[in-house]
């Protein structure tokens, strides 16, 4: 008994690493204001960057950096175009996501089916040992490590710095904070990069370490799982892990189910369950009256013009 | 202004993602037969649509210089009708749909064009210029269940795709030849929970292929049964050091080496008939489910893990499919609750296996609804 809990703990972080991955970059973006619905498509040429690089050069470290690199500067389009031509967010990112699909399809065609590099599972020394806890959160991928400590991270920069006031008041208010001195348009640019180099690396972790390989179907709507999962924990990255862990846990309940035979709820259930309770999630937030402490930035897709 | 090259670069986009359903024509001269085929998945998914590439390839390699070939890639069910449409309207002689989904829409274009001879897969509809087509893979999951079973198996766990009857009898087969093999080697089973199946409900989901054999794997099964159209399931047996088994193509050519044998498609031997027939004026729309008679089912070569005298077994019985003596689904046979499916003396006919809806004894897990 204890041990299938463990291992659906196991399964659940695993299968939520990309997901949490993709929230917290989209909720740095969306911090600063700026809606970007490419996460798919950042992802999944992150995924093509990290396993091309990785084939390539064989080494883990210069793929992990190319697939960060590679949503990064996919991201930089969205910037270009919503930031400079203060065009339609949601338009935009939707293109970006089906650009990002067609060239990752597109260039990825000569590496299907090859063997690039694997990003193992690594027992962290001491912590690993911890009965049940430890063998759930710390027999992961160096991805999972990694995610542990940039969700607090971004959590600390964005409420406890002054780069992270910076950030939430360009995304409340963008003509006040552009009164105040703030440059709007770069830190909006910043906001969707760093959003973009999040997704790219969510991207890696699939193709590097979840099933390592190349497969342009390989993200699998995970993107749009994040950007739901950004209103599911109300714009906090520290919250994001819940988000991440309710999705990983849901897969992997799904799973254990299966096999098992068990069929507690059906699996239909279980997929539909996350955005399920990201539209109850809206309905609680939009309807609390606690709208200015806990959600949506006011200037959330709103273009930044200081004629207007 | 900004908006128009907006609404342009924008429109660039969709392009460019456009170009990606590629259309390609092997050679192109006029007075050539002329045959296409609307893919499911790109040529080279490791799987269904690959094996149908190497169909193709069989085709253009044995009859080159009498036909052209045209293939159109990634003919998802929306698309279909209008993909089979151009190649009707641009003349074509026999054009092939490969994929269940292609069946409506095949059927649609072919009443309009009924000097055209449509040929369609694994489907049930028909017309007198459209032909069902398909090949017995159960007979090809039959045997890697015997070839388990004599290993000693007696824990698999099968990551199975949609549930319609093809995967069905596939597990059924597989389940009934691998209590063959444990019963030949008088192994000591748990006759309810031989084979554990679990559904993707998609032909192709690289993550949750990996995630359900990994599952699988760790509620202590010993065996990984992958009916997919991309390995990964058996690759990821492969990395938690569990053997594993393909489908499809051979499994062990995509870095799955771990697979002690894979079922795998030939579907060239068809084609190179079905343009032979239309050549010569000989075509009709009797239906096609060969088998191992035809060699339309190839086993792969098997691991060197696996013993020579099970190898010589399986092969055995490989000889008395080939001979066309298909027994598989004789009974006595029983479903999961023990009630009987067929007596001693009576076998399940195509019509049965064609709208198979019911698991064997043995299989554990039930269909979805």
């Amino acid at each position: 008994m204890m041990e299938d809990i463990v291992f659906i703990g196991q399964i659940a972080i695993k299968s939520s690493v990309a997901v949490l991955l993709a929230t917290i970059g989209e909720i740095i973006t969306e911090r600063g204001g700026v809606l970007n619905l490419g996460v798919e498509g950042m992802m999944i040429v992150g995924a093509l960057a990290g396993f091309a690089a990785g084939f390539a050069t064989g080494n883990p470290y210069l793929a992990i950096a190319a697939g960060a690199m590679a949503g990064g500067a996919l991201s930089l389009i969205h910037a270009f175009f919503t930031i400079k031509l203060r065009s339609n967010q949601v338009l935009c990112g939707l293109a970006l996501t089906i650009l990002g699909l067609g060239l990752a399809n597109f260039l990825g065609r000569p590496l299907i089916g090859e063997a690039g590099v694997r990003i193992r599972a690594f027992a962290v020394p001491y912590l690993s040992e911890i009965p049940y806890l430890g063998e759930i959160f710390f027999q992961q991928s160096p991805y999972a490590y990694g995610a542990y400590i940039l969700g607090p991270l971004a959590w600390y920069v964005m409420f406890k710095t002054r780069a992270g006031l910076v950030l939430r008041a360009v995304g409340e208010d963008a003509a006040a904070a552009d009164a105040a001195g703030v440059n709007v348009a770069a830190t909006r640019t910043i906001a969707i990069w760093v959003g973009g180099l999040f997704s790219g690396l969510a991207g890696s972790y699939l193709s590097l370490s979840y099933t390592p390989g190349w497969k342009e179907t390989m993200t699998g709507g995970q993107g749009w799982i994040a950007i739901a999962m950004v209103i599911f924990c109300t714009w906090n990255p520290l919250r994001a892990f819940w988000g991440a862990l309710l999705f990983g846990g849901l897969t992997a309940l799904q799973f254990f189910f299966q096999a098992t035979s068990i069929d507690i709820i059906p699996a239909y259930v279980l997929k539909m369950l996350p955005y399920l309770l990201t539209i109850g999630v809206l309905v609680l937030v939009t309807s609390s009256g606690k709208r200015r402490r806990s959600a949506s930035p006011a200037d959330l897709g709103v273009p930044f013009s200081r004629e207007s | 202004m900004l908006k128009k090259i907006v609404l342009a670069i924008v429109a660039v986009l969709f392009l460019t993602a456009g170009i990606l359903s590629t259309d390609k024509a092997v050679a192109a001269e006029e007075d050539k037969l002329k045959v296409a085929f609307a893919l499911l998945w790109t040529i080279d998914d490791q799987g269904w649509t690959t094996s149908h590439y190497h169909g193709i390839q069989k085709l253009e390699e044995k009859l080159g210089d009498k036909i052209t070939i045209s293939y159109t890639e990634k003919v998802l069910a929306a698309d279909a009708e209008r993909v089979f449409r151009n190649y009707a309207q641009q003349g074509y002689d026999i054009i092939f749909g490969t994929t269940f989904e292609h069946m409506d829409p095949l059927l649609n274009v072919a009443k309009d064009y009924p000097d055209i001879k449509f040929e369609h897969c694994s489907g049930f509809k028909s017309a007198p210029n459209m032909r069902n087509y398909f090949e017995r893979m159960y007979q090809g999951e039959y045997l890697a269940g015997y070839m388990a079973g004599l290993m000693g198996f007696k824990k698999v766990g099968t990551v199975a795709t949609q549930p319609i009857p093809e995967p069905i009898r596939g597990i059924n087969a597989f389940t009934i030849g691998l209590k063959k093999g444990l019963d030949e080697i008088g192994a000591d089973y748990d006759e309810d929970k031989l084979n554990t199946v679990v559904w993707l409900k998609a032909w192709r989901d690289v993550v949750n292929e990996t995630t359900l054999a990994e599952t699988l794997i760790a509620r202590k099964h010993d065996l990984i049964r992958q009916m997919a159209d991309t390995p990964d399931s058996a690759a990821a047996a492969c990395a938690a050091g569990v053997p594993a088994i393909g489908y499809g193509e051979d499994a062990a050519q995509y870095g799955a080496t771990c697979a002690l044998v894979s079922t795998t498609f030939n579907w060239g031997q068809y084609y190179i008939k079905a343009v032979e027939q239309v050549l010569d004026g000989t075509w009709n729309n009797t239906p096609y489910w060969g088998g191992m008679e035809d060699d339309g089912i190839l086993m792969s070569s098997f691991n060197e893990s696996v013993p020579e005298e099970v190898k010589a077994k399986v092969m055995a019985e490989h000889e008395k499919l080939a001979r066309g003596e298909d027994t598989i689904f004789a009974g006595p046979l029983y479903d999961q609750k023990g009630n009987v499916l067929y007596k001693e003396g009576e076998q399940a006919t195509d019509k049965d296996l064609l709208t198979m809806r019911v698991l064997v004894k043995g299989v554990s897990g039930k269909i979805p609804q």
